[in-house]
């Protein structure tokens, strides 16, 4: 079973995304706080990484910063997900190493897709 | 709907309606207690005079005001969604104003980000005038480390009290956020409580770097190194170009502090700025900085 890491403070993006992914067969782990989701990330290795760039005490830019240095998260997809303009979105997710971007409100019909599509086959 | 004085309620109370009026914002940017604290203490927020709104014993509102001689800033204004277009912002703004009137306040600013027409256009309301846009900029860390700056000549390592003496000698006007008093108070955050992570770092103190070039051009910048971020970004041309000054002190800094991600905030868009974005930073946001008198 794949393992997806949400690093998302807002209760119902996490609920929502939650009840969008399990069904498709994904084991989701959640943290609410940009230095939560470093440690989890660390213990739990996860095959994917969904972070909301807006996070109450580092934000999402620094936590993907911080992955990136360790090896062991140098190919772990990263996705930004993120209320930013689209095109703030954008560039912010590719200059910190993402390896894509969602811009909120996201699409329920689509997001399984867009998931599946960046997960290691 | 009645306004009461922030005071009267935690930083945890605070900091979960403060986030719920940032939740569908256009730069969304919520904060935890920690953070929310370390924000008042360094900005000088007088909790005594900021409003909070409620409605049926709700909190559907809320704004800070700062103080610092006989000047006044207003922050962290919002209304929650279930609030919003009742006058609650009106009401806010109306009470901070007048709290900073009270205490003899000659001008109150505040920053609003680019493209927030909603509060733009209320701040107006109020007789604001916009002063000069500002810029919030980044820079991701370098992944290959840097060599010397080729035209470098000396560089001098300064503690918390040198970076002190150096932002009391800037002759423009910073913003709110970066004056010498925000800066000062930066000593005065209380240490956080150890979770066994390691993680997140508190630092208490500014550390600053004095760069001199082969061409006798000098410059200096003031900083705060945590284990993750570079943050209260300053830099200071004593002689030299600007901009190739700028991108000498910060390659400096940055061949100093390889690993962490640097954030700029509140700064003019001028010739520093460009020597910002040669070494390597990027606009996030601007705001505009505006001012009542």
């Amino acid at each position: 079973m794949k393992k997806i890491l949400q690093i998302e403070d807002h209760p119902a993006s996490r609920l929502l995304i939650e009840r969008i992914l399990q069904p498709h067969g994904y084991e989701i782990l959640h943290a609410d706080t940009g230095e939560g989701g470093i440690t989890l990330a660390l213990a739990e290795k996860p095959d994917l990484i969904l972070i909301d760039m807006g996070l109450p005490d580092i934000d999402g830019q620094t936590v993907v910063t911080h992955l990136r240095q360790n090896p062991n998260f140098s190919r772990v997809p990263i996705v930004a997900i993120t209320a930013w303009p689209p095109e703030t979105a954008a560039e912010m997710a590719q200059r910190y190493g993402c390896d894509g971007c969602i811009v909120k409100p996201i699409d329920i019909a689509r997001f399984p897709a867009e998931i599946a599509a960046y997960l290691p086959r | 709907m009645e306004l009461v004085p922030a005071n009267l309620f935690t930083f945890d109370e605070l900091t979960a309606a403060y986030n719920q009026t940032r939740v569908d914002y256009l730069v969304p940017m919520p904060m935890n207690v920690a953070r929310l604290r370390e924000y008042a203490l360094v900005y000088d927020v007088n909790l005594n005079l900021s409003a909070v709104a409620l409605q049926n014993g709700e909190m559907v509102g809320l704004g800070m005001v700062g103080l610092r001689d006989r000047r006044g800033w207003v922050t962290r204004l919002g209304v929650l969604p279930a609030g919003r277009r009742q006058g609650i912002g009106t009401a806010i703004m109306e009470t901070l104003l007048d709290a900073a009137t009270a205490r003899q306040a000659r001008a109150v600013w505040l920053e609003v980000i680019k493209g927030n027409v909603a509060g733009h256009s209320l701040f107006k309301k109020f007789g604001f005038v916009k002063t000069r846009e500002l810029i919030v900029g980044r820079r991701p860390p370098a992944p290959n480390a840097p060599g010397p700056h080729p035209g470098l000549k000396r560089v001098s390592y300064l503690e918390h009290a040198d970076a002190i003496h150096l932002l009391e000698q800037r002759p423009e006007r910073p913003n709110w956020l970066l004056e010498t008093e925000s800066m000062r108070n930066v000593r005065h955050v209380p240490a956080l409580p150890q979770d066994g992570s390691g993680i997140v770092q508190t630092v208490r103190n500014l550390s600053a770097l004095m760069v001199e070039l082969a061409d006798g051009s000098q410059g200096w910048v003031t900083y705060q190194a945590t284990f993750l971020q570079l943050t209260r970004i300053v830099v200071g041309v004593l002689k030299g170009e600007p901009a190739a000054v700028t991108a000498a002190v910060l390659h400096t800094l940055h061949r100093h502090h390889q690993q962490q991600d640097a954030i700029v905030e509140n700064i003019p868009d001028d010739a520093v700025w460009q020597g910002f974005r040669q070494a390597g930073y990027f606009e996030v946001f601007r705001r505009i900085e505006m001012q009542k008198s």
